[in-house]
């Protein structure tokens, strides 16, 4: 479900809110600003009429006039866009660190947002809150005040002239709506678009190897170029619309000066008798009103160009409210470091992805191997054990119910040696312990048998894996993973498949070392369908139909 | 800055005609802009002084409101046609380019694309290639098209007004805006590049968060990871501030050179004015084309702030372009079968070879199991006949197309139909179905896969990636560890599927356990 225009401009102002008093300064001081050009102006007007009538002039002290307000409106810009970039800079901090929160805490399962789509809202889009707080926010004000202003005066001067910026003026406005809902859309669009190539090319990137191999690289690049013709043509879109919307405008802008300038001319000449309060225009009227012109069209034309940064803006809104309202099961707990806390596990009526699980009871120490057909939710019981998918209360630890508030508490006693290996982007040494010292790493890693493993990479403990271990066999990187659960020194010890893609000497050292630390008091659980492992464990939990 | 004019080059071999016009339209749309303002300033002035005069009869009021009529119109055709020109030409060009580099990336080396960070890379794919779609569109064009407008009016008040007018008009205007922007372009460049590399680093940093969450999360370390993640926002934010700073202080300087100039202006020509050597008609067009030329320099001031950031990105992207491709290809003859002739292999080019002088034939119709302890080879062995890897010595003799299931295959994300189709785009449903069934794996060709084949478990996965070498009907077959994650049954059923679906194909399977499940004619080991 969309959200509405409504929800999109709630969500927008309540993320603003915290910095208002910073963007009501910067926007008073873009109208102060744009006002002062009135006065300039009018000296401009003044000097030029004086030469035209031949009166006497000051120029010196006209020049340091039009140079001292102008001086004055760069000073006013500088201390406006200076709020502005303070607010804006708090108010994407505030955003990231929201969203981040969110995004971390989202159990590892299929349906999440891709890891890549929830970068490019965090790092990305969240950016593009800067231009629309820093140009969108100042000119909203200006056109609010700065055109009234001057159309007030133009009528003042002569209802001709007023007349004159009153038909182009409103018309613009009305133009602009219907330009920018369509630009809207397709703005929208454009976004999603860029979300989805940049996922298509992780997930390709990841599976270049694949690709090559099956020969699909022409296709998945012809695929691709088709794909990016494909945002090129609907940012093309994007900008039509945007160019037009500001085309109409600088047209209207272009003929206010044009009429205005003609206007003035033939009524200067004589030509024209209507238009004034009685008395005839004068040449440094008519000036000013020349100039009136450009700055009663200016700040709708800095909002026109603004006006990308609000759809943005406005995308950028859409996109929180979808991921804030994504019910995505979250992990229990804070994920943080705890005083650990353990006892015997007891689940009693757990269903997941719409499967009884088996009640279970382990005490600790015990070792347990679970077993069943493969797609029949072992891994998931595993995920459900250490809390990473939610099991509604179904799950107990020594009696209490794992939640939010044990969750920690229970992992920090826990090891788990997942089934798809990812190592971090970091060193070996990061991978394993981060604060562990070298004997006890030494140690871990002769435990998990991998000490030949470290000693034939090319920088041991301090080379840089791949994110799926390359550089090391599938037999290697799990010896790893294991060495890195033995360092935790951990009460349980939840693995899946820890004996896979090992031959029958490795495994036999590493079921001894799973073994050896569910000696030590470890209680050990794994799901496999190894008859070795099986064999090797007192008790046997059978999941699945 | 080399590698920026290479991009340049880039842009403009492949859309030139487009760029000149482009660019030609941009300085139409300068120059009519200032006319506009100083004719309309001179029509005034100069209608004001006949009218005073009582002249207002016989003043030419046609051409000049013609003019200004003509001015007007013009000038917004002109910029709607130089802005659509200009920005698809500058993305049609972006978007070679993009295409170019992910040809680039799949093209490199095995060692190279199997270390490879997908975040880095992205970040180079996406975001270097947009950095840079202002190069051209808001520095290369607004300068050139600036200069040429200031000459033109330089020329223009020159002869129309007064030399030193013009001078002091222009040459304000021009000096101080480049003055500015020189100096804001150079305040900008490390920030610029240090924020873009930030932002990178941020992006990469939360990708890795977000995919490494479950490990964290069991580590304690979630919030750590967090906190580290937020410093590098706060940093990566600095940045920006920084770089943003310079932009609208850059914004502030360029008014004051404008009011500056102005200011000269009025004095000057009230002073010629005075001196009676030019009218006041003169004087009001010259007040009004400085007013109006402000905007040349404007429309720099955001190219100006963005080139660090164009030059690394460029600097990041010609290097990916000029890494030379390596395409390993299997050398095929037309015996069938394959042959092993005094193989020696490594893991990676240039580490020590781990299996060395082996000979090996396998016949189509065989089946040949290669086992032994893990690490010792089985999978470089199978890696260089599938030419992922060169061979130190020996030669691989592969009669036929080659079908490779690697240790860990990377699924993508779609239907179970799109990644049977990635293999074998004309296949129908009904092979899909057979293929699938071969593997012993029964999920419809409907079921959705998330990112890197998220949703399936570990057994499913390898047999949907062996479902999708498969169906190439590969002559020579290459499984490394197929069996595993597999319960024995589905296993045993599996493997009699291979054999059934390719009765003649030269199988060689690594399997270091689980080889009693392997129907094998004959087993080596390592």
């Amino acid at each position: 479900m969309a959200p509405t225009n409504t929800e999109i401009a709630h969500r927008l102002s309540a993320l603003t809110a915290p910095q208002r008093r910073r963007l009501n300064r910067s926007a008073v001081a873009a109208v102060v600003a744009e006002t002062l050009w009135l006065p300039q102006a009018a000296l401009l007007a003044w000097g030029l009429a004086g030469m035209a009538t031949g009166q006497p002039l000051p120029l010196r002290w006209m020049g340091l006039g039009v140079a001292g307000l102008g001086l004055a409106r760069a000073g006013l810009a500088l201390f406006g866009a200076a709020q502005s970039e303070a607010a804006a800079d708090a108010v994407i901090g505030s955003a990231r660190l929201d969203c981040l929160r969110r995004a971390d805490r989202r159990a590892p399962e299929a349906s999440a947002p891709s890891s890549a789509a929830t970068a490019a809202l965090i790092v990305d889009k969240l950016a593009m809150l800067r231009p629309y707080l820093l140009r969108w926010h100042p000119a909203q004000a200006r056109v609010a005040v700065v055109p009234l202003l001057i159309l007030g005066i133009s009528f003042a001067v002569s209802w001709a002239a007023g007349l004159i910026l009153a038909i182009s003026g409103p018309l613009i406005p009305i133009f602009m709506a219907l330009i920018g809902l369509a630009a809207r859309d397709a703005s929208a669009r454009q976004m999603d678009e860029i979300a989805g190539l940049n996922a298509m090319l992780i997930d390709r990137l990841a599976a270049l190897i694949d690709i090559r191999l099956l020969d699909a690289r022409d296709r998945m690049l012809a695929d691709f170029e088709h794909r990016a013709d494909h945002l090129r043509r609907r940012t093309l879109e994007v900008l039509r619309i945007a160019f037009l919307s500001s085309a109409v405008l600088e047209l209207f802008a272009a003929l206010g000066v044009a009429m205005m300038a003609v206007f003035v001319g033939f009524s200067l000449l004589g030509q024209l008798g209507f238009g004034t309060w009685g008395e005839a225009i004068t040449i440094g009227e008519g000036i000013f009103l020349l100039l009136m012109a450009p700055a009663f069209f200016q700040p709708l034309r800095d909002m026109a160009a603004a006006w990308h940064d609000r759809v943005a803006a406005q995308s950028v809104a859409r996109d929180l409210l979808a991921d804030q309202a994504t019910g995505d099961p979250q992990i229990i707990g804070q994920g943080g470091s705890a005083p650990a806390r353990g006892g015997p596990i007891a689940v009693r009526g757990l269903v997941l992805r719409g499967r009884d699980m088996p009640d279970l009871d382990i005490a600790p120490g015990e070792a347990v191997a679970l077993t069943g057909v493969s797609g029949g939710g072992k891994s998931s019981l595993l995920l459900a054990l250490a809390g990473l998918i939610p099991s509604v209360g179904a799950v107990r630890i020594g009696g209490a119910v794992l939640d939010d508030k044990t969750a920690d508490a229970w992992r920090a006693g826990l090891a788990l040696i997942p089934q798809k290996i990812h190592f971090l982007d970091a060193t070996l040494r990061e991978n394993l312990a981060p604060d562990a010292s070298d004997t006890e790493i030494a140690a871990a890693i002769q435990l998990a048998r991998a000490s030949a493993v470290v000693a034939r990479l090319p920088d041991g403990l301090q080379t840089r894996l791949g994110e799926e271990g390359a550089g090391v066999s599938g037999g290697e990187a799990r010896r790893l993973i294991i060495a890195r659960a033995a360092l935790r020194q951990p009460a349980v010890i939840l693995a899946d498949e820890p004996t896979a893609d090992l031959d029958d000497q490795t495994a036999a050292a590493v079921i001894e070392g799973l073994l050896g630390l569910h000696r030590r008091g470890a209680t050990l659980i794994a799901a496999t369908h190894d008859p070795r492992l099986i064999a090797a464990l007192p008790r046997r939990i059978e999941v699945g139909p | 800055m080399r590698s920026l004019w290479h991009i340049l080059r880039l842009i403009w071999r492949d859309r030139g005609a487009a760029m000149r016009r482009g660019l030609a339209l941009t300085v139409v749309v300068s120059l009519f802009g200032i006319g506009l303002l100083a004719l309309s300033g001179w029509f005034i002035v100069a209608a004001g002084v006949a009218g005073l005069a009582g002249l207002g009869t016989v003043f030419d009021v046609f051409r000049p409101s013609a003019g200004v009529r003509f001015l007007a119109i013009a000038r917004t055709a002109a910029r709607y046609g130089e802005r659509l020109l200009t920005h698809d030409a500058t993305l049609k060009a972006l978007a070679s380019l993009r295409v170019r580099l992910l040809a680039g990336v799949s093209a490199a080396d095995f060692a190279v694309v199997s270390r490879l960070r997908a975040g880095a890379t992205l970040n180079r794919l996406t975001a270097d290639v947009d950095a840079l779609d202002g190069l051209a569109i808001r520095l290369i064009f607004p300068a050139l098209a600036g200069l040429i407008a200031s000459i033109a009016t330089l020329i223009g008040l020159w002869y129309l007004v007064a030399p030193v007018v013009a001078l002091w008009a222009v040459g304000v205007t021009v000096l101080g805006g480049v003055v500015v922007l020189v100096l804001a372009g150079r305040a900008a460049f490390i920030p610029a590049s240090r924020a873009e590399t930030r932002q990178q680093a941020l992006r990469a940093g939360v990708i890795a968060h977000l995919r490494g969450r479950a490990q964290l999360v069991v580590a304690g370390r979630l919030l750590d990871s967090r906190n580290t993640l937020l410093d590098q926002d706060r940093a990566a934010r600095r940045d920006a501030l920084q770089q943003s700073r310079v932009e609208w202080r850059a914004a502030a300087m360029l008014q004051a050179v404008a009011a500056v100039a102005l200011s000269g202006t009025l004095v000057l020509a009230g002073q010629h004015v005075l001196d009676g050597r030019i009218g006041p008609a003169q004087a009001a067009l010259a007040v009004l084309a400085t007013l109006a030329m402000a905007e040349l320099t404007a429309a720099l001031q955001r190219g100006a702030a963005e080139l660090g950031r164009m030059r690394d990105a460029a600097g990041r992207i010609v290097a990916a372009l000029e890494t030379p491709p390596t395409i390993l290809i299997a050398a095929s003859e037309t015996a069938p079968g394959l042959r092993l002739c005094g193989l020696s292999v490594a893991p990676l080019p240039g580490l020590r070879p781990v299996v060395a002088n082996l000979d090996l034939t396998i016949l189509p119709g065989e089946t040949v199991a290669l086992t032994g302890p893990s690490g010792r080879g089985k999978t470089a062995v199978l890696n260089t006949v599938a030419g992922l890897v060169p061979a130190v010595s020996g030669r691989v003799r592969a009669g036929g197309r080659v079908g490779y299931l690697t240790q860990r295959p990377a699924l993508i994300a779609g239907t179970v139909r799109d990644t049977l189709k990635l293999a074998s785009p004309d296949a129908d449903d009904g092979p899909m179905r057979d293929v699938l069934a071969a593997c012993a794996l029964d999920l419809p060709l409907d079921t959705r896969l998330g990112e890197g084949g998220a949703g399936l478990s570990g057994g499913q996965s390898r047999r949907l990636a062996l479902a999708r070498t498969l169906i190439r009907r590969p002559d020579i077959l290459l499984l490394d560890e197929p069996t595993e994650g597999l319960d024995a049954a589905t296993a045993t059923a599996m493997m009699h599927g291979i054999r059934e679906w390719l009765p003649q194909a030269a199988i060689l399977i690594a399997a270091h356990r689980d080889h009693d499940l392997i129907p094998a004619t004959r087993i080596v080991v390592l």
